[in-house]
């Protein structure tokens, strides 16, 4: 049966850049029951589509936009996914961003676009109600996001776009895919848009979206909405303060990563915090996506300045992890990482490391064009930002991220803070044990975002659950986590949205949304673990076991110095056991034959 | 019927009204575990406001049963629950630290609440703790309740709340079921239970109470009074017996407001309109204020919506401005009437009664005057029916205005 109508247009682009050619075809609703859209469909198209071992950055390495079936609806949040082999890590990426580019990219009649191929001159893509042409984009090449963005919307007008910076157009490992200042941050797929040559994807479209059962899919959407204004977090926490609402509270538990990793306490969190944001610099909050009643994104404004943000991770990474304490500082970092394009929270803990090896004299001002980079100096840490935005002198060392950069300095892998080559973000794992087995096992390396148990573990939502715990329960929680994350990602909706809803109301939208008649919230949880074994497949087959499953040596041997869980380090081998054993994986991390074929993955791959 | 059951039930109908059975019970006991939220800090003030809205029924710590005793004497006074026990389970980041591990003790035993004067006591059950040991000893502890309140003819309350590392999304809504029968079994008179979130899963949760009255709890103080309203109504028409609210009402604006409306909605049968007084009658404007629209574009998505045209934010007939980097103006439908008067062929009319402009399809020739004319460019063309896009007020109640999120959009009355 056909999609289109069912919260799908029913069509993927797909757009081979070497060969100026554009293909349109439907896709399966075997595929989309499976795995819904997003994240599901869009792993499940990089799998198909890429040889083993490809190169990230080789022209047939598929770069994928897709939204799913709640994109561009009456409903919490919508975002669009991106998804490609990172050039960071290796592994399968998939990133999400606000704006209103994945609605649009539905209006103009499709669920997802394939880019591959590679454009020997910059290009920008143009898709108009489902047609799709590439036009020069030569006099993009080299702008910053937001000038190439307002110069793209002189061209064309009432469109909503994607596009990366310079740091996507020379590659850099840490690059992002911006829209309207949001963006798709962590893993480098700005790179892959770069290495084909491809500034920006411009869509507009006037196409409606349609649902299977309007009348109930907008009662069901009223009580996602209604659920979310009754909810203290989602009504009052994230809309007052920001992402950095929780910072203090973080800080509190000592899992507040600061000088990278030496400590979970910060003496200036007080300065730093949302409280402490809000009484200042921010102005405005906005909502970053359509449909969003959250509005936790903030406008800081000051000297002329006009700054998106910062959130949480940018304040952890740009702020306490480099000891600083100065807010406008953090926000001039922030700045210059949108600009060139180039994800935050990597560039944090790239500085970190440099700032520890040279704590420790492992490397010397000559070796960073004359910075001297010492904890909280602010005009190094926007020194070293602005080169590795602009990728100039050392910074084009550095954008290569922490591993890479390790790999130069012996000894130095122990706190190169990263696992599977993608910086850590902004929860101490000593901390939360939970969190140190998300970090491990999440397909994209360190994220906060696959499975998150910081929230039970130490904001004591839901009740709470034991940080120092690392027990069967404890894994279960992150198993829940993640299911119910892949979920959002191939709805897609914003995570935050399950602070104030819970994933059945999740499910009551998708059901009537796409007349899939799954039986159970249950299902649809299941189909979150579905989403998880097919990227893990991915991962499998790129090579990735459970050798890689793991933390750096920081988190593993060094005891935490400071704070209620002082003395803690994680212990992350029996949580894996248990872990791969609740997922059907075998010990080595790879999905079973039994698991693959119970999943219903057999039959599509 | 033994002594002290009849004791319980003068003392029950004292909380759930024996005429409607149903219940408006005011939890106010948030100091004892949650520290000084807001609208506790002077707690007798509140809560006389709160005894002018009429409540059945005010559930405090032993503590305040004692300190604040005098508000409970008379006869129209509400009747007075005890919490019995006390846990940190709600303490999250919100409050105060986030407990490291949640506890939970008895306080008080039907007895020393029967000294204070109360109808009734109210305690909690937890389950979906990791440790199974945790879980008996809740239970062993909620049956020992049961019967000292047995014994003396008092009300017993459960409040059972499914929480802790193994409730996910999925699982919620059936737990809630789990957790209220077993409650049921264990001996309650009346359960204090969350929301499911819809209808139809808490019918669920009624039925298996089989009989004993199931009130909802308020939770977090909701961002409008329609939408506590709203899952109150929901809650009644699934046979629940009304509400335990605490934050809704004491972190309400005006206490006594909020409460004679909760009163009108579960004794007196009112709907939201009747029981908010209705707010606007007759023929009503959107008002804008700009400086609260955040840029969610909610109201275009659920303006095509509602007309017929699946979701295309740019067929909708209102729209939202975007200044980078965040100023946002959302225009609207002002009923200024220029449409109408330029019209040549009088396809726009002004509908007198609803106040709002209607296109008459017939009569429109085409000639786009509207679109050109309207000062507000809320007129769209729309090429696919070939017509002008023209807002009509929803006839009377504009879907934009009621899903603003943040009322930049709001409905008020129509002054010509």
């Amino acid at each position: 049966m056909n999609l289109e109508g069912r919260g799908y247009t029913g069509k993927i682009l797909y757009a081979d850049l070497s060969e100026e050619s554009f293909k349109v075809d439907t896709w399966d609703e075997r595929i989309a029951r499976l795995l819904l859209g997003g994240k599901g469909l869009g792993a499940w198209l990089l799998y198909k589509m890429t040889e083993p071992g490809l190169d990230p950055l080789a022209p047939e390495a598929p770069l994928i936009f897709a939204t799913g079936p709640l994109t561009g609806t009456i409903t919490p949040c919508s975002k669009f996914a991106v998804i490609g082999k990172s050039p960071a890590t290796g592994t399968i990426d998939d990133s999400y961003s606000g704006g209103f580019f994945g609605p649009e990219l539905k209006y103009s009649g499709y669920d997802a676009v394939v880019v591959t191929g590679r454009s020997e001159k910059p290009v920008v893509m143009v898709i108009v109600d489902g047609e799709a042409r590439l036009e020069p984009a030569g006099d993009l090449w080299g702008l910053k996001t937001e000038e190439a963005e307002a110069k793209l919307s002189e061209r064309f007008k009432g469109f909503k776009f994607a596009e990366i910076g310079p740091a996507g157009e020379r590659m850099a490992k840490i690059a992002s895919i911006f829209s309207s200042g949001r963006c798709a941050g962590r893993g480098g797929l700005g790179a892959v848009m770069g290495s084909k040559g491809l500034k920006a994807v411009a869509v507009k479209g006037s196409k409606p979206v349609r649902v299977a059962d309007p009348e109930r899919f907008e009662r069901m959407a009223w009580i996602a909405f209604r659920s979310i204004r009754m909810s203290e977090t989602t009504v009052r926490s994230l809309p007052r303060y920001g992402t950095a609402n929780i910072l203090l509270t973080i800080n509190e538990a000592g899992a507040l990563p600061t000088r990278n990793f030496q400590t979970g306490r910060f003496e200036g969190a007080e300065e730093i915090s949302g409280e402490a944001f809000k009484r200042t610099l921010w102005k405005k909050d906005f909502a970053c996506s359509l449909g969003c009643n959250i509005y936790c994104s903030k406008i800081a404004e000051f000297n002329g300045l006009t700054v998106d943000g910062p959130d949480y991770e940018t304040i952890y990474a740009l702020g306490s992890n480099l000891g600083l304490a100065d807010r406008e500082a953090i926000c001039k970092a922030n700045l210059l990482c949108d600009q060139y394009g180039i994800d935050s929270i990597s560039t944090g803990v790239i500085i970190a490391f440099v700032m520890e090896l040279y704590q420790r004299g492992m490397v010397s001002e000559k070796d960073l064009d004359g910075i001297r980079p010492l904890w909280g100096d602010k005009e190094a840490i926007i020194s070293l930002t602005e080169k590795i935005g602009k990728g100039e002198g050392v910074g084009l060392a550095l954008q290569e991220g922490v591993k890479r950069l390790s790999e130069k300095y012996p000894g130095s892998e122990g706190f190169a803070m990263h696992v599977k080559g993608l910086e850590m973000p902004a929860y101490e794992p000593r901390a939360a044990q939970g969190m140190g087995l998300c970090y491990a096992i999440s397909e994209r390396g360190a994220c906060h975002l696959r499975a998150y148990t910081a929230g039970m573990e130490l904001l004591g939502y839901g009740g709470g659950a034991d940080p120092t715990s690392y027990d069967r329960s404890k894994v279960q929680l992150a198993i829940d986590r993640q299911d119910e994350k892949a979920v959002t990602d191939s709805s897609v909706l914003c995570f935050f949205t399950l602070y104030g809803m819970r994933l059945k109301e999740v499910y009551q939208m998708i059901v009537p949304c796409t007349g899939f008649n799954y039986g159970s919230v249950e299902e649809v949880k299941q189909l979150g673990a579905r989403v998880i074994t097919l990227t893990r497949l991915f991962n499998v087959r790129e090579g990735f076991t459970r050798k890689d499953d793991t933390l750096p040596r920081r988190c593993l041997e060094e005891p935490l110095p400071e704070g209620p869980y002082r003395g803690q380090v994680t212990h992350l081998e029996p949580m894996l056991n248990e872990y791969y054993r609740i997922r059907g994986w075998d010990e080595e991390g790879i999905p079973t034959e039994e698991t693959v074929k119970k999943t219903g993955l057999k039959d599509i791959l | 019927m033994s002594l002290s059951m009849v004791g319980k039930e003068i003392r029950l109908s004292k909380i759930i009204n024996p005429e409607d059975g149903r219940a408006v019970v005011v939890a106010a006991d948030h100091g004892f575990m949650l520290g000084v939220i807001p609208g506790v800090e002077n707690l007798e003030a509140t809560l006389r406001k709160i005894i002018l809205g009429g409540p059945d029924a005010i559930l405090v710590s032993p503590g305040q049963a004692r300190e604040l005793n005098h508000l409970f004497h008379g006869r129209d006074a509400p009747a007075l629950l005890v919490r019995s026990d006390w846990s940190n389970w709600g303490r999250d980041k919100t409050y105060t630290l986030p407990a490291r591990s949640v506890e939970r003790i008895g306080v008080a035993e039907a007895r020393d609440a029967l000294l204070l004067g109360a109808s009734g006591v109210v305690v909690y059950y937890f389950i979906g703790y990791g440790e199974e040991v945790k879980e008996a000893r809740h239970m062993e502890s909620l049956a020992a309740f049961a019967r000292g309140c047995d014994r003396i003819g008092m009300p017993f309350i459960v409040e059972p709340v499914p929480f802790g590392e193994r409730i996910t999304g999925a699982n919620f809504a059936e737990l809630v079921k789990v957790v209220v029968r077993a409650a049921v079994e264990a001996g309650a008179d009346a359960i204090k239970a969350p929301y499911t979130g819809d209808p139809e899963t808490f019918r669920e949760v009624v039925d298996a109470a089989e009989g004993v009255p199931v009130m909802i709890l308020g939770g977090a103080k909701a961002k409008t009074m329609r939408d506590a309203m709203e899952v109150v109504v929901e809650s009644l028409e699934a046979g629940g017996a009304g509400v335990v609210f605490g934050r809704q009402i004491v972190q309400a604006e005006d206490p006594t407001v909020f409460l004679t409306a909760m009163r009108g909605i579960v004794h007196e049968g009112k709907s939201i309109r009747e029981a908010l007084r209705a707010m606007i009658s007759g023929p009503v404007r959107i008002q804008v204020n700009r400086n609260n629209c955040i840029g969610c574009r909610i109201c275009e998505t659920i303006c095509t919506e509602s007309h017929g045209l699946s979701f295309i934010p740019s067929k909708a007939r209102l729209h939202v401005d975007y200044i980078p980097p965040s100023t946002y103006t959302p225009f609207v439908c002002t009923l200024c009437g220029i449409c109408v008067r330029e019209c040549p062929t009088q396809a726009l009319e002004f509908d007198e009664k609803l106040h709002y402009v209607r296109l008459i399809p017939e009569r429109c020739t085409k000639c786009r005057r509207c679109v050109e004319v309207c000062p507000m460019k809320v007129i769209r063309w729309d090429d696919v029916s070939d017509l002008p896009l023209v807002c009509d007020m929803c006839q009377g109640s504009p879907k934009c205005a009621e899903w603003c999120p943040t009322e930049a959009l709001k409905i008020t009355p129509y002054k010509a």
